[in-house]
């Protein structure tokens, strides 16, 4: 996934900009192909397909009609994606939580050690996410792991039903997206001036105002960044969901993957996709529009 | 999901191999496209071994998936694992491509029963591979209660212990054959009654699965299952505490075959393939693996007493007689599956 703009976005002064030569363009060509093949062409078949019909066998048949659309809105798949932002948000806001003193305190860790905190930040990432996620699963089934040392210790006398439930699903989200919000988080705390949160001091601020009023401000890039990065792959994420989920609160990510493969549905599928895209854009666009709005 | 999933990424990797592979010389290759946790991968390595035609497989997870990308034009497969509807469908639909008998002499293994069936009179464009049912597992340590029937699975008794096949057609006809209706009459009417009975039940489920709905059953997370035969024969050898039932209202008796999309560049590989799994040894691995009831009366005589009596994989004659099969229902297939998710979300 490429990165919202938010994140390059610390500085940005328009003043220097200059047109990129012919070098620039063949140095960035690349990256032009790659963007034009893989999100502009696809972005492109999702959005014609979402206005097209489908017949008995699933094959899509173009002829321009509104009615995914029309099916679109309907309540029934409004809930869904209620549900599915409600999860996300839930999700971004625990990995806040969370990541945030694990960011600070790496950013503020001596040099030396900071590669390698790090680093441990990132080595789940070197095994796939599928196998981390049927990890979760086997200790959290009822004959799990968790449930033998619960029930072993004493401390409950009946397994609790973990898998398969909304703890699952915001437990495997918020624990495969986390380092999204740790890392962007952590760039900002690394550039934070001590000297200015001393002079926070000097002038009498506690540690929750100068929290709040110096250091979080000073952070807010990163955050923003985090919040993103979390976000949004959260909404549309089906994988972790149905696995452990259960498929019986079905996500919005899951119901556009439904759509294309067991619904025979996919101009349907296209056009959840199509409105999940401008949901997306929406809430890109409105964190741009108030970073702008501070500077 | 898990195989199915893995399989993808290692095809996908298994693909980039072969754009560099494909340019040194031209190989014999095979595609297959079929059910996870239906061929299992020593089959595939013997059949490459033997003939060196290098072989690539993709899996989905219901009809509907395949159907969807085989019509999207997705992947170019030579050999395709079909349940009977399908067959139909596609027949129907000109899809498929004729065999040639001459090269899959084995069919003589097949018990005529399973041959020459309404979806495909004279097997002109399919072989069986597995047939079976669907029927209910209970946990008898879990539940106490005798359950004889798809009603009384569905009790508020049994609100998040269930496990069910994740097939909109499956769960409709289990709504449909609780109210005496036929499987495969899905008028408006019909389906109208079965949405008033899966209201009810559809929130008692608690997970959808039908890579491996036995991992549930397995883990404890859910005492009853509504899941494929073989499926069922598998738990029932793990632990005796399993017990199979055929519900009572009937059930479904699929028929999964073998064909060939008529785009299908190496098709004379996959007769070959065909061929080669209808003899009675490796029948019986397959049988050995995915315990289904297995249409191959050859390879029957090669399983145990003990396999050939497990009730999930063969059930009885009198049982089968009560079984139906699905027919295509076109377009209806989608309103089934608007009707479930629906269901499913509310």
């Amino acid at each position: 996934m490429a990165l919202p703009a938010a994140v390059s976005n610390t500085g940005g002064s328009d003043m220097h900009r200059r047109k990129p030569g012919l070098l620039a363009w063949l140095i960035l060509l690349p990256l032009v192909a790659w963007l034009l093949l893989f999100v502009v062409a696809p972005t492109i078949m999702l959005i014609v397909v979402s206005f097209a019909e489908r017949d008995a066998l699933g094959r899509i048949v173009y002829e321009f009609n509104l009615q995914n659309y029309a099916r679109a809105f309907d309540w029934v798949w409004l809930k869904v994606m209620l549900l599915s932002i409600w999860y996300a948000l839930l999700t971004t806001i625990l990995c806040m939580a969370l990541g945030y003193p694990v960011a600070y305190f790496i950013g503020r860790a001596p040099e030396r050690w900071r590669t390698t905190l790090l680093l441990l930040v990132m080595v789940p990432f070197w095994t796939s996410f599928l196998i981390r996620t049927y990890a979760w699963i086997t200790i959290l089934s009822n004959d799990g792991l968790l449930n033998a040392l619960l029930v072993g210790s004493g401390i409950l006398t009946e397994p609790l039903a973990l898998l398969y439930t909304p703890f699952a699903i915001v437990l495997g989200l918020v624990y495969n997206f986390l380092p999204f919000m740790i890392l962007p988080i952590y760039t900002s705390v690394e550039k934070l001036d001590n000297a200015l949160i001393e002079a926070a001091y000097d002038l009498g601020a506690g540690p929750v105002r100068a929290f709040s009023q110096v250091i979080i401000p000073l952070t807010r890039p990163g955050i923003a960044a985090g919040a993103m990065l979390v976000f949004i792959p959260s909404i549309a994420m089906f994988a972790i969901t149905t696995l452990m989920g259960g498929g019986s609160n079905p996500t919005i990510g899951e119901v556009i993957f439904k759509q294309f493969t067991s619904g025979r549905n996919q101009p349907f599928g296209a056009a959840l996709g199509t409105i999940l895209l401008v949901i997306f854009l929406l809430a890109l666009w409105l964190t741009n529009r108030q970073r702008e709005e501070r500077n | 999901m898990k195989t199915k999933t893995t399989q993808t990424i290692l095809s996908a990797a298994a693909a980039a191999a072969l754009v560099f592979t494909a340019t040194a010389h031209a190989v014999e290759k095979l595609n297959i496209y079929c059910w996870s946790e239906y061929i299992p991968q020593d089959v595939i390595d013997d059949f490459a071994k033997e003939t060196g035609i290098k072989v690539s497989v993709e899996n989905y997870a219901s009809n509907e998936e395949m159907l969807a990308k085989l019509g999207a034009g997705g992947g170019s497969f030579d050999i395709i694992q079909p349940s009977e509807y399908v067959v139909e469908a596609l027949v129907n639909e000109k899809l498929l491509r004729p065999l040639d008998k001459k090269a899959i002499p084995n069919l003589k293994n097949i018990d005529s029963k399973f041959l020459n069936m309404s979806f495909d009179p004279g097997n002109k464009y399919s072989v069986p591979f597995m047939a079976g049912t669907v029927g209910i597992v209970v946990n008898t340590d879990l539940v106490k209660e005798d359950i004889k029937s798809f009603s009384d699975v569905f009790k508020p008794a049994n609100k998040g212990k269930i496990v069910a096949l994740d097939d909109a057609r499956e769960i409709i006809s289990w709504a449909l054959l609780s109210k005496g209706i036929p499987v495969n009459d899905v008028s408006d009417k019909n389906l109208e009654k079965a949405k008033g009975v899966l209201s009810d039940w559809i929130p008692l489920i608690k997970v959808y699965d039908s890579d491996s709905p036995k991992t549930a059953l397995l883990n404890g997370d859910v005492a009853i299952g509504v899941v494929w035969g073989g499926e069922g024969a598998i738990l029932l050898n793990e632990n005796k505490k399993f017990r199979w039932v055929i519900p009572a209202e009937g059930t479904h008796l699929f028929i999964d075959s073998l064909a060939i999309p008529k785009t299908a560049k190496n098709f004379a590989n996959a007769e070959k393939f065909m061929n080669y799994i209808l003899q009675p040894e490796v029948s019986k691995k397959i049988s050995e693996a995915f315990p289904y009831l297995n249409p191959n009366m050859e390879a029957v005589k090669l399983l145990t007493e003990e396999q050939r009596n497990n009730s999930a994989s063969f059930p009885t004659a009198k049982e089968i007689s009560k079984m139906e099969t699905f027919k295509d229902i076109g377009e209806r297939g989608s309103v089934i599956e608007e009707i479930v998710t629906s269901l499913k979300v509310e």
